[in-house]
């Protein structure tokens, strides 16, 4: 019976100990910073530069590109690392396997540069 | 290190072929006959190198394991990419067509190297290596919506088919402790609650690739919506590589863990599950392409209903039953890619693939007719062509030990039922007259290839021992066992089926 | 090697006429009479040629085809099988010769005819029953496209339900036969080995399903009744070669088929199925002539008498005493020839020149007058029909009808009346035809002679039924010696048992 009391007191208190902050930062708000909107607080911040033309462009599928390519190549990165780390104790032929790895990703890149993937439309 | 090259040299063939094809591809965009003689050439030399220079080899405890069987699939596959290639060079979207034959090869690549593993990781490997290229090949016609649809479904459905295939992997993994599957055929001891969670869940896996019901939804819209020479690497090849790597991961794997599936004796394991898929499929398939209009729609229906033929054909998880799954589906990929190959020439003449364009065909093209009544023909095993020896086996071997005669009831008769709308798309090529304005059909390399087809499906068909003999011959490790046994690693039936006779109605009636 | 020629020069005709440019189309026919013909001189040779006093089965060949399934190239022949292969024959020349007129697309037409004669003699010389099936199997889809494309009424339509019901039997033949291989414990389809009880051994319970299921697969290709609403239909809309063939031999596939395999194979599930199966034999007899008598369609009407007789064949089968099986194998003779030889005058001869198969409509024609060979030829093949002395068909249902007073004196009460009203329709369908009282209306344009290949094909079929009405012995001889060997013996009931 008494674990449950100590259970009832600590969901009671749970439950209060975060309301309290939320309920200071309402009173401080209401009481110490009402909102005031005007123009130049509303803005959206462009580097200090006036901002031109309504903010919701339309993102960029053409994005994705980029992104599948930097992860193909960083995978590779994590592939050269454990081959980095025990490159003296490798044979020659491990070096051919990675060196085949290596040209394939390095081929892939160059076909999808010279398919103008890589070029900003 | 220099025995692995050297055992998957074709693979290596076909990769520096397919690279050659993206960098062709690349500064001559518009030469498709260089780009297509190109992986041709290079596909002839891979066949040539399985060929020339047989190699048994089994590296790194299985994950690369050569055989005569499996340089028989290997083979197979790859005539059957190449055949893809030869008519998607006359019927793909002109647009980064260098691109569609390097996946093709790409996907080709994948597939042999299912044939030649008997080991888990390897097995996922080559797996979603055979996959993604397909994927993107299915929605490789931007301009078609069916197109785009067809391989948002087939990428959705076939990764998370894929995770569940993994899952179940690891799983069989956890239990073995190793991903060989010599390892895992080794288990002894009662079946492990996880072993059995990952067999389901692998099973599951593998049904989504042989679109077996209930993991068969993708198959209309993908062979509906693909381009067709896509559909028809999907149809044959894909189907060849999953039914083989299943057939072997079962058998080889996990055929201590078989069951029985017979009437009133079911016995727990993965046989049991296999005869519910395949009653489903037989039944399902047969029946929804009764009422199809599009020829590439009822050609996916067909393909679940044979989906379910051959995992009948695994259920009874003896030697005989494997021989009989094995021979069939090389005919059915065979007979699948003829049929695929005559509906690319009929879209590329007619401009679709529903029944109404193939009114007239004997008339206009009766060469492709013809070709079009053999594998139609073949599918719905009627003899004297291969597909009908290939049923047969199926069914005899699956009747062998007395077990499975509901499951071959249901195959038979769904079989007639199959006639049905196989005939209805021959009468609108044979019987209904043609449209008056039907321009030449440009595809001579495609209907070349189509009418080898249908001549290798009526060979077959009457010498069916040209293929059953190699895919029976004895493993000369096992020693003087005459019993037929594929390849290395493949079971003797259990102990339990193997001197059981047919004794429907009296037991224990006396001989 | 005679045998096998029969049905290579069948597939050869058709191969050769496949490859015949545009242009020399008309030649198709030539061709295809010239295979017929060579059928027929095979058949003929190696039916004059059989030893009488030799072995029972002769012009054997085995070859090895599937050894790991059991399956050889077996063929040969007796007494039964040769009267079949001659039937094949002499109905593969008529059809040609009735044929002849035929201009839409005739290479196709002539090779998927050749297609089916070739089956069809492969099926009466397999002694292997895979081998036999296969035959069986290359028959049905010719049949479908024969129908579609060159047929009358409703041809779509009989030519689906055609070859669904043909495959449906199929299907029932398979699963039997995959079950009696699973069965047998003798790896092998080779007939000998399977009805040879000391190699190969069926139980009673075994039995008791697997040999109703493989006859009544067989038997709807014999239109047994209730099973049989395929043939009119599809006889009716089938081009006039095509019905010839189909009534004349390919509904015989299906009672010679499950006569020598369903019978011989499974004698104890024979015993306990006779009676029903010999039931609805006599139910066809009686209810084919029946709805024949009602029909307004000559077509229809001769559809229905092909019923009523294949009754008659399924009804000696089941009596299992000497005259009813030899009565048996005569009548799909004699029938054959007849039926033959009446859808060739409603359809080639009659249809071919008024468009319109109506009773009463053609009775106001006065084609006795204007077709008196045609008027002559219906006549023969009605009487024939009917079963009158002199014609085979007499031999044959007087044989079958004293076979089965042995064995069930009860039904022969309804195969009697079946007769009477056979006699009926037939008169029916005659008078009215060609020979109907009252005025006959003038016609527009008479209708075209008679052409030669057509009185050729005629004089054939009526020369047939006539000798073997007059010298049964032709026939019989060899088919009551091939009920004495060791593997059709079995099928004989002892009567003092």
């Amino acid at each position: 019976m008494s674990s449950y009391l100590l259970l009832t007191v600590f969901l009671a208190i749970a439950i209060v100990f975060p309301l309290i902050p939320l309920a200071m930062a309402w009173a401080w708000a209401r009481l110490f910073s009402p909102p005031k909107p005007g123009n130049d607080k509303q803005s959206s911040y462009e580097c200090g530069i006036e901002s031109a033309g309504p903010a919701h462009v339309q993102f960029q599928s053409h994005y994705y590109l980029y992104a599948l390519i930097f992860l193909v190549f960083d995978v590779e990165t994590v592939f050269l690392m454990p081959f980095a780390s025990a490159f003296l104790h490798l044979p020659f032929s491990a070096f051919l396997a990675l060196m085949v790895f290596m040209l394939l990703l390095l081929e892939g890149l160059v076909w999808a540069w010279a398919k103008g993937i890589l070029a900003w439309k | 290190m220099t025995s692995l090259v050297h055992s998957l040299m074709p693979e290596a063939i076909l990769v520096v072929a397919a690279l050659l094809v993206l960098g062709l591809g690349v500064s001559w965009p518009g030469a498709r006959t260089p780009i297509t003689a190109t992986a041709l050439i290079g596909g002839f030399a891979a066949a040539a190198a399985i060929l020339l220079f047989p190699l048994d080899a089994n590296l790194l405890d299985g994950m690369v394991v050569l055989n005569p069987l499996a340089r028989i699939f290997k083979l197979v596959i790859l005539g059957l990419g190449l055949a893809a290639a030869v008519f998607a060079s006359e019927s793909f979207p002109k647009n980064h067509f260098a691109e569609s034959l390097a996946l093709i090869l790409f996907s080709t690549v994948g597939m042999m190297l299912l044939a030649g593993t008997e080991d888990l990781l390897m097995i996922f490997l080559a797996l979603e290596l055979t996959s993604i290229p397909l994927y993107a090949l299915a929605a490789f016609d931007k301009e078609s919506r069916s197109s785009a649809e067809a391989g948002m479904k087939y990428f959705l459905i076939g990764s998370v088919s894929a995770a569940f295939l993994l899952y179940g992997l690891s799983l069989i993994y956890g239990v073995a402790g190793s991903t060989s599957l010599r390892a895992i055929s080794q288990l002894s001891g009662p079946p492990d609650p996880l072993l059995i969670a990952g067999i389901v869940l692998a099973v599951a896996g593998f049904a989504f690739k042989v679109a077996a019901v209930p993991f068969q939804l993708w198959a209309p819209d993908v062979y509906e919506g693909a381009p067709t020479a896509a559909a028809a690497l999907i149809a044959s090849g894909s189907k060849v590589a999953g039914v083989f790597i299943l057939a072997k991961l079962l058998t080889s794997g996990l055929g201590q863990w078989a069951g029985a599936a017979g009437w009133g004796e079911f016995q727990a394991g993965w046989a049991p599950v296999l005869a519910l898929m395949a009653a489903a499929s037989i039944v399902l398939g047969n029946v929804t392409a009764l009422v199809q209009s599009n020829v590439k729609r009822l050609l996916a229906y067909s393909a679940i209903a044979h989906g379910g033929y051959l995992l009948l054909g695994l259920c009874s998880a003896s030697a005989d039953g494997l021989t009989a799954v094995l021979f069939y589906v090389v005919i059915y990929a065979l007979t699948t890619a003829g049929a695929f190959g005559v509906v690319a020439v009929v879209e590329k003449q007619r401009g679709g693939a529903r029944l109404d364009d193939f009114d007239g065909l004997a008339k206009s093209s009766p060469v492709l007719a013809l070709c079009l009544l053999v594998f139609f023909i073949s599918l719905a095993g009627i003899p004297p062509l291969a597909g009908f020896i290939g049923k047969f086996y199926l069914f005899t071997s699956a009747l062998a030990n007395g077990q499975h005669l509901w499951l071959v009831v249901v195959a038979v008769a769904m079989n007639a039922v199959s006639l049905y709308y196989y005939l209805i798309v021959l009468k609108h090529a044979f019987v209904l007259p043609a449209p008056d304005d039907i321009r030449p059909a440009d595809a001579p390399a495609s209907q070349a290839l189509v009418a080898a087809l249908a001549l290798a499906v009526l060979v077959l068909g009457l010498a069916p021992n040209l293929l059953l003999v190699p895919l029976m011959k004895p493993d000369a490790g096992k020693g003087a066992r005459s019993m037929p046994c594929c390849a290395r690693g493949m079971i003797d039936p259990p102990p339990h089926l193997a001197t059981k006779r047919f004794s429907a109605g009296a037991p224990g009636a006396g001989y | 090697m005679i045998l096998t020629a029969t049905f290579l020069s069948a597939f050869a005709g058709a191969a050769l006429i496949l490859l015949l440019p545009e242009r020399l189309a008309p030649l198709a026919r030539g061709i295809a009479l010239a295979s017929a013909l060579a059928g027929l001189a095979f058949a003929a040779s190696a039916f004059a040629g059989y030893d009488r006093v030799g072995p029972h089965f002769q012009h054997l060949t085995q070859i090895p085809w599937i050894p790991s399934l059991g399956i050889s190239f077996s063929t040969g022949a007796d007494g039964i099988s040769l009267v079949m292969l001659v039937l094949t024959g002499i109905i593969a020349v008529a059809g040609v010769l009735f044929s002849w007129n035929v201009s839409h697309r005739p290479r196709a037409f002539f090779a998927f005819y050749l297609t089916i004669i070739g089956g069809v003699y492969g099926v009466f010389q397999s002694f292997d029953i895979f081998l036999l099936f296969v035959f069986y199997e290359i028959v049905i889809i010719p049949k479908y496209f024969l129908i579609a494309a060159w047929g009358s009424t409703n041809r779509e339509y009989g030519a689906m339900k055609l070859t669904i019901y043909s495959v449906a039997g199929s299907a029932l033949v398979l699963l039997a036969l995959i079950a009696t291989y699973a069965a047998s414990g003798a790896h092998s389809f080779d007939l000998f080995t399977l009805a040879d009880p000391s190699k190969a051994h069926f139980t009673p319970s075994f039995q008791a399903w697997a040999f109703p299921v493989m006859f009544i697969g067989f038997a709807v290709l014999a239109g047994i009744w209730p099973l049989h609403t395929w043939a009119p239909t599809g006889h009716v809309a089938a081009p006039t070669a095509v019905s010839m063939l189909l009534a004349g031999v390919v509904m015989k596939l299906g009672s010679y088929s499950a006569l020598r395999v369903a019978m011989t194979l499974f004698p104890q599930g024979l015993d306990q199925w006779r009676i029903p199966i010999a039931v609805l034999a006599t139910a066809g007899i009686v209810f084919g002539a029946l709805v024949a008598l009602a029909q307004k369609d000559l077509k229809f009407t001769v559809g229905y008498s092909s019923i009523a007789h294949m009754g008659f064949v399924l009804l000696g089968l089941m009596t299992l005493n000497l005259a009813g099986l030899s009565g048996s194998v005569l009548q799909m003779f004699s029938h054959g020839i007849i039926g033959g030889l009446l859808f060739a005058v409603v359809g080639r001869m009659i249809y071919d020149r008024t468009h319109t198969r109506d009773i009463a409509e053609l009775g106001t024609m006065n084609l006795s007058r204007s077709l008196p060979f045609a008027a002559f030829t219906f006549t023969v093949a009605s009487v024939a029909s009917m079963g009158l002395p002199g014609f085979s068909g007499f031999i044959a249902e007087f044989t079958i009808l004293s076979g089965s007073w042995k064995a069930f004196p009860v039904l022969l009460i309804p195969a009697g009346i079946g007769v009477v009203i056979t006699v009926a329709f037939t008169l029916r369908a005659l008078q009215r035809t060609f020979f109907a009282p009252g005025e006959p209306q003038a016609c527009a344009h008479p209708p075209a002679a008679i052409t030669l290949p057509e009185k050729l094909g005629a004089a054939l079929l009526m020369a047939a039924t006539l000798l073997i009405g007059i010298h049964p012995s032709v026939l019989l001889t060899p088919i009551l010696r091939s009920f004495e060997s060791p593997l059709m013996k079995t099928v004989i009931l002892e009567v003092t048992k």
